[in-house]
């Protein structure tokens, strides 16, 4: 089960991009609800293929931070580019992070009223134009690496939760991301289902996405993660290699927080 | 992640309990005579004690309408002679093409009767499983039918344009039909036989674009056939009865869903201007009552039309009864709109679908299946409350029957027409009533 690394590959290499390249840049990200400052100067550059796991305690902003990446949220200040390109509130922005972004939920959010296939199809439809069969053919595809193409005629309403988050895995891929946002993926979750949604974000990783997670699974922040960061009050207060941040964080909240973690886990 | 060891060996002994075949309960219709009602004593007065009221309460109303009843004479005194107490159904029998067609006249009913079976043709292939873009078909009709069905029922010289669009949706139709009979035949649909051909010179959507050659096509072979065609004119003042019910109701039922729909979305929106017409345009209709709206459409639509244009009254109260429905329908969208979870549009954008998009295939879909029962519930009453435009003076089935009171020969009977329009509005009604029923299974099954 080897996902797209070719293809990101591939495309990499004809746009004739260095390995290192950024792929997110966020400077000085300022975001309030009313009068509650919920992202404070927030900066953070993410390079190609580079996996970032989010952890932090609830109401920390999180959620927020991420939204904020591929505009589901808008913010007052500060930038968010995607490889190299500033976004807007505008057209080109939205075309810009359709191409290149997909974000997983907590709750799913399937379509229901959908059937799973034509959950897949719905974007590479009618946003990237490709004739039905041929994104049939490439949905079907999506669905077998998750592990579902048996289910492809079910409602979501039919499947369990770990098979809707796969699918949910499946839709974003139709649009060929390269930056994938996870927001608690596994939270919502029955034990038992949690690894199977954590098998199919490990391929990714190692198929060469670029990943952003908000999640508390700490094996899975050891196996893949590149970078942790740990949030509190709006602001990244410790970011490392796992080791660093998991082992032996500088902070109390963090230390704190991790304990609370992993003593709720086990 | 040692410990599976343990729960897999047990798994291994363990042996799963044979399953049953469900409880099915079958009682036959005396068992459930017995279960239901005479299941006990109190039970069992009960269902006598209503039976008897039903028995007391039908018997005269039987025996008035049907035992007694005088189904031919040709005068109300007549009536009374043969049968004093009993209803007299020769009346709506003598009157019943004016209750159907109005007082358009007898030669040209065909007309009529020819534009509602193209509808009813036209809807037909709604219920067929093979059939895919069903949505495309129900919007054609919505679109072009009308021309069609006001070239027929109104006759005379409707212009070029209003000729080119009938000629276009009567191809759409034969198109249709073709389609449907290549699809069960298992073969290729008209329009894709021109697909190569076309790829070669546009490669994109080919497919659609060979519909529509051949749909041109066809358009220009009807014109061309129908050139020389021409029809009586025929004034709306002469529509009536049971005809211009359906005109109206069929109308407005039909423009409503989109006005609300609009309305909602309006409502909704992030722009003042759209947002505050829309507030205004539902809060200030729905304040109002319908009877109102429509005196104000004959006294007041014509100050907002430049004088050179020749309003009739029936198209100004049906614009009326299409934006007083659509007010209502709109607070029934939003209701459904308002149940769908933020998740939904979170995840639509995630993929990169815009604003119509995302309200054309993941808000709107949702929403109206959720309104279903609501909807059709507005659409049974809108079509009741057509009656109305009788008081403003519309000859529509209620008008009708009130009128066969007045005739010389009928003169006082008001009873019999008003029970049989009953009888016409019941069925109509329970009809949208199941089918809205079924369609809401339909569209729920397996969720
Ligand atoms: N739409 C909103 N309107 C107002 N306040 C909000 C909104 N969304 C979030 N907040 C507030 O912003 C803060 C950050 O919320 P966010 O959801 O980003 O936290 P989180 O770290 O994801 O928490 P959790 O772990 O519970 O998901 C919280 O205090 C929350 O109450
Ligand atoms: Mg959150």
């Amino acid at each position: 089960m080897i996902l797209n690394r070719e293809s990101v590959d591939r495309s990499s290499e004809k746009k004739g991009i260095a390995k290192a390249r950024t792929a997110i840049e966020i400077t000085g990200l300022n975001k309030w609800f009313g009068e509650l400052h919920v992202l404070k100067d927030v900066s953070l550059s993410v390079s190609e293929k580079e996996i970032i796991v989010i952890c932090g305690p609830s109401g920390s902003g999180k959620s927020t931070f991420i939204r904020c990446i591929n505009h589901l949220e808008n913010y007052q200040e500060g930038t968010v580019s995607i490889f190299g390109e500033k976004l807007e509130s505008n057209k080109k922005s939205a075309v810009l992070i359709r191409n290149n972004v997909g974000m997983l939920f907590q709750n799913f959010n399937l379509f229901p009223h959908l059937t799973i296939l034509q959950n897949c199809t719905l974007g590479p439809i009618w946003l990237r134009k490709i004739p039905e069969s041929e994104s049939i053919k490439q949905s079907m595809a999506l669905l077998d690496r998750v592990g579902i193409a048996a289910l492809a005629s079910k409602y979501p309403g039919q499947i369990s939760g770990g098979q809707q988050q796969r699918v949910a895995i499946a839709r974003s891929l139709a649009m060929e991301p390269r930056i994938m946002l996870f927001d608690e993926p596994t939270s919502a979750l029955d034990p038992e289902m949690i690894k199977e949604v954590l098998d199919v974000m490990i391929d990714l990783a190692e198929s060469g996405m670029t990943m952003m997670c908000v999640t508390h699974e700490m094996q899975f922040a050891h196996q893949v993660a590149d970078r942790v960061i740990f949030m509190a009050d709006g602001e990244i207060v410790e970011i490392g290699p796992p080791d660093q941040v998991l082992k032996n964080p500088k902070w109390d909240r963090t230390s704190q927080f991790l304990q609370h973690v992993l003593s709720h886990k086990s | 992640m040692d410990s599976q060891a343990t729960p897999k060996t047990e798994l291994l002994n363990f042996i799963p309990s044979p399953s049953r075949p469900p409880v099915v309960i079958t009682h036959g219709f005396t068992g459930w005579l017995k279960k239901h009602l005479f299941g006990g004593f109190w039970n069992t007065l009960l269902t006598i004690a209503v039976f008897t009221l039903l028995y007391l309460l039908l018997k005269p109303f039987l025996e008035w309408s049907l035992v007694k009843a005088v189904w031919t004479a040709s005068s109300r005194r007549e009536c009374l002679s043969i049968s004093p107490d009993g209803a007299c159904w020769a009346a709506v029998i003598r009157w019943s093409n004016n209750l159907i067609y109005g007082r358009y006249p007898d030669p040209l009913q065909w007309r009529i009767n020819l534009g509602i079976g193209i509808g009813i043709i036209w809807l037909l292939p709604l219920a067929l499983k093979k059939i895919k873009h069903k949505i495309v078909i129900g919007l054609m009709a919505v679109v072009f039918y009308p021309f069609l069905a006001s070239y027929l029922f109104l006759g005379g010289d409707r212009g070029r344009l209003h000729y080119v669009i009938a000629s276009v949706a009567l191809a759409y139709l034969f198109m249709l039909y073709m389609n449907i009979i290549l699809i069960y035949l298992g073969k290729k649909q008209t329009g894709q036989y021109f697909e190569s051909l076309i790829e070669r010179f546009v490669p994109r959507r080919a497919d659609l674009l060979g519909h529509l050659t051949f749909l041109l096509i066809l358009s220009v072979l009807i014109a061309f056939i129908f050139r020389d065609f021409s029809l009586q004119d025929v004034s709306t003042d002469v529509w009536g009865g049971l005809f211009l019910t359906i005109i109206i109701s069929g109308f407005s039922i039909v423009m409503a869903l989109p006005i609300g729909i609009l309305l909602a979305l309006g409502r909704r929106s992030q722009m003042p201007v759209v947002r505050w017409f829309s507030i205004a345009t539902i809060e200030l209709v729905r304040s109002v009552p319908m009877i109102t709206v429509l005196f104000m459409s004959v006294t007041m639509m014509p100050l907002f039309f430049p004088n050179t244009m020749d309003l009739n009254k029936l198209a100004q109260v049906i614009i009326a009864v299409c934006i007083f429905a659509g007010a209502y329908m709109a607070e029934t969208v939003r209701g459904g709109l308002q149940a769908i979870p933020k998740g939904q549009f979170d995840a639509a954008k995630s993929i990169g679908l815009g604003y119509w998009y995302t309200m054309a295939f993941i808000i709107l879909p949702q929403a109206l299946r959720a309104m279903i029962p609501n909807i059709v519930t507005s659409f049974i009453s809108l079509f009741k409350d057509t009656t109305l435009v009788s008081i403003i003076g519309l000859f529509d089935l209620m008008l009708m029957a009130r009128n066969i009171s007045i005739d010389k020969n009928w003169f006082g009977l008001h009873t019999e027409p008003l029970v049989a329009i009953s009888v016409l509005f019941f069925i109509f009604c329970y009809t949208m009533s199941q089918y809205s029923q079924r369609l809401e299974r339909h569209l729920t099954k397996g969720r």
